[in-house]
């Protein structure tokens, strides 16, 4: 093809808005992190404050436990939605539909509701565990410091094991026929085929999910931050709440770009580490 | 080949898949379906221990409430005309790029493609404080183009994502052929590659404006005047505001959802097909 460089004023307008919106603001970041409210520049004081805070040890361990408490559930739930949706069986279609709801429906109504059914004395939650005796008396999910985080995480599984299972459902269905006959000719039992034939077929797929799951777990506070916005006690603080509060509610912008850069540095190592081990994992360089 | 075909492909058995599949759908759905009916539920229904699995006499109140007695209706307009908007702009932007990296060598293409992604990888959290001082800068908090082209930042990299691996689907050959016989670039992209690449259009636009639709942080942020501040800003108050009105919070989950629902299960096919192949095909 000719004139190559017609090529940039196509991907010429999508990168200026990106840049705007995306590389102008981290670089703003940079500076706002060096700086107090009124713009003079103070060094390291910001980085300083906020390390000294006792609320961010709490809230980058919550951040640890929501993010590997979320992805190690969603996966598996995934993972086995999908073996199950690759069956043939009537009414798969359906039952396909269905799974992907929890995904499309807003995150903040599925806040709200799962917050209504979680309610202490009028919840579905608790009258369908206390009837059949599971639990002896209704438990206050969303006030009691030791429940509330895993219930966020169990509701955050909820709302993004469908993506996992769509998406390992898809590559699943591009395994080609000959790996099965193989295996059959073999007289693999149905576990010996998703061991030896799906999960490595997959695994690239596995490995891209759980990327994108990282990082929106880091991106999606929603659900927190609408039930209990990072509270009872900074139970359910995680470190993008923090930010959010430190410049919103403290209006200390300075502050919270310093923990944003420092969070963002922590991102940026997470996944470079995580890209690094993939490529010179020699199965996926396929 | 008719020897392989008569060896039975092992599968789960009848039962599992049966339970697995109603403990599937009773999971995903039940929120859903205790959502409408506590938005059917008088007040002294709802709270009554222990809970009613049917309302006596379904009341319509609660929706009287969320459309006749809030700011809802205002916010989901604002809604619409924000999701449609960055809709329509992310579309726009992401035809063009997708094209440019589908049909063209330039020089640093893989760079620029990655640096489209690396809005995927941003955690929003860290740019939520430059971002605010740059529409305040710019006049655009508490505007509509303030969150429509904020939107661009989370719908744009996956849209160009998605369309690139569409556009590179389609065979060169057919726009090789017009170029010859005199059509230019944007005839080609226009005439040839936009009309066979519908149902990839169809599933960005779906992607945009589900995604929209359902953002909250950034609104939080950036819309705090009641004339632009959208749905789900709209009902994190409301629960706030009726502390105890749990039955018109319901109401207004309901209002909110049905959109995304009818949208989503009637283009779920095209969606799902236009996010998964670029997901395998990248």
């Amino acid at each position: 093809m000719q004139k190559q460089s017609t090529g940039y004023l196509f991907v010429l307008p999508a990168l200026m808005v990106l840049g705007m919106l995306i590389a102008y603001p981290v670089a703003y970041t940079g500076l706002l992190s060096v700086t107090d409210n009124a713009g003079n520049y103070v060094g390291l004081d910001n980085f300083r404050r906020v390390l000294s805070a006792r609320a961010t040890p709490t809230a980058f361990w919550n951040t640890l436990w929501w993010v590997f408490g979320s992805i190690v559930f969603q996966v598996i739930l995934g993972v086995l939605t999908a073996i199950l949706l690759n069956q043939n069986f009537r009414g798969r279609a359906v039952v396909r539909s269905v799974t992907l709801v929890p995904w499309v429906v807003p995150g903040i109504v599925a806040a709200t509701t799962w917050a209504w059914m979680l309610h202490t004395e009028f919840g579905i939650i608790n009258y369908m565990l206390t009837g059949p005796g599971l639990i002896d008396e209704p438990v206050g999910w969303l006030t009691n410091g030791s429940t509330v985080l895993p219930v966020m995480i169990a509701i955050n599984i909820w709302k993004m094991f469908p993506f996992v299972a769509i998406m390992v459902l898809a590559g699943l269905q591009s395994i080609s026929n000959d790996l099965y006959e193989a295996a059959r000719i073999d007289g693999a039992s149905f576990w010996e085929e998703v061991r030896y034939v799906m999960l490595p077929q997959v695994r690239t797929v596995i490995v891209a999910v759980t990327l994108l799951l990282v990082i929106w777990a880091l991106n999606h506070i929603t659900i927190i931050y609408a039930i209990t916005r990072g509270g009872p006690a900074n139970r359910t603080l995680i470190t993008p709440i923090q930010i959010f509060r430190t410049a919103f509610e403290s209006v200390q912008f300075g502050q919270a770009a310093a923990l944003s850069v420092m969070f963002f540095a922590v991102a940026i190592v997470v996944v470079f580490i995580y890209i690094r081990t993939l490529a010179s994992n020699p199965e996926e360089t396929r | 080949m008719n020897k392989l075909q008569t060896l039975k492909r092992p599968g789960l058995p009848g039962w599992l898949i049966l339970t697995a599949s109603v403990l599937l759908v009773l999971v995903c759905l039940f929120p859903f379906w205790w959502m409408v009916l506590s938005s059917v539920k008088t007040l002294r229904e709802l709270y009554t221990v222990p809970p009613i699995w049917w309302p006596a006499a379904p009341t319509w109140e609660n929706y009287r409430t969320v459309l006749f007695e809030s700011n809802i209706p205002r916010y989901f307009l604002n809604s619409i005309i924000i999701s449609v908007g960055s809709t329509a702009l992310a579309l726009v932007l992401a035809i063009f790029a997708s094209y440019g990296f589908a049909r063209f060598n330039f020089k640093g293409k893989p760079l620029l493609q990655s640096f489209v992604l690396v809005g995927q990888l941003l955690p929003t959290a860290a740019i939520i404080v430059p971002l605010f001082v740059t529409l305040r800068v710019l006049n655009l908090v508490n505007t509509y183009w303030g969150l429509i082209l904020v939107y661009m930042i989370i719908t744009l990299p996956l849209s160009v994502w998605m369309l690139t691996s569409y556009f590179k689907n389609i065979p060169v050959e057919l726009e090789e052929a017009a170029i010859i016989d005199g059509a230019s670039r944007l005839e080609c992209l226009f005439r040839i590659t936009l009309p066979l690449s519908l149902p990839g259009l169809a599933s960005v636009m779906v992607y945009a404006f589900v995604t929209t639709w359902n953002e909250f942080i950034f609104a939080l942020c950036f819309a705090t005047d009641s004339s632009v501040k959208t749905l789900p800003i709209g009902l994190a108050e409301f629960s706030t505001e009726f502390n105890t009105d749990w039955g018109a919070v319901m109401a207004a989950s309901v209002v909110m959802t049905l959109p995304i629902a009818i949208l989503f299960l009637s283009m779920q096919r095209l969606f799902v097909g236009g996010l998964t192949a670029g997901a395998t095909k990248g």
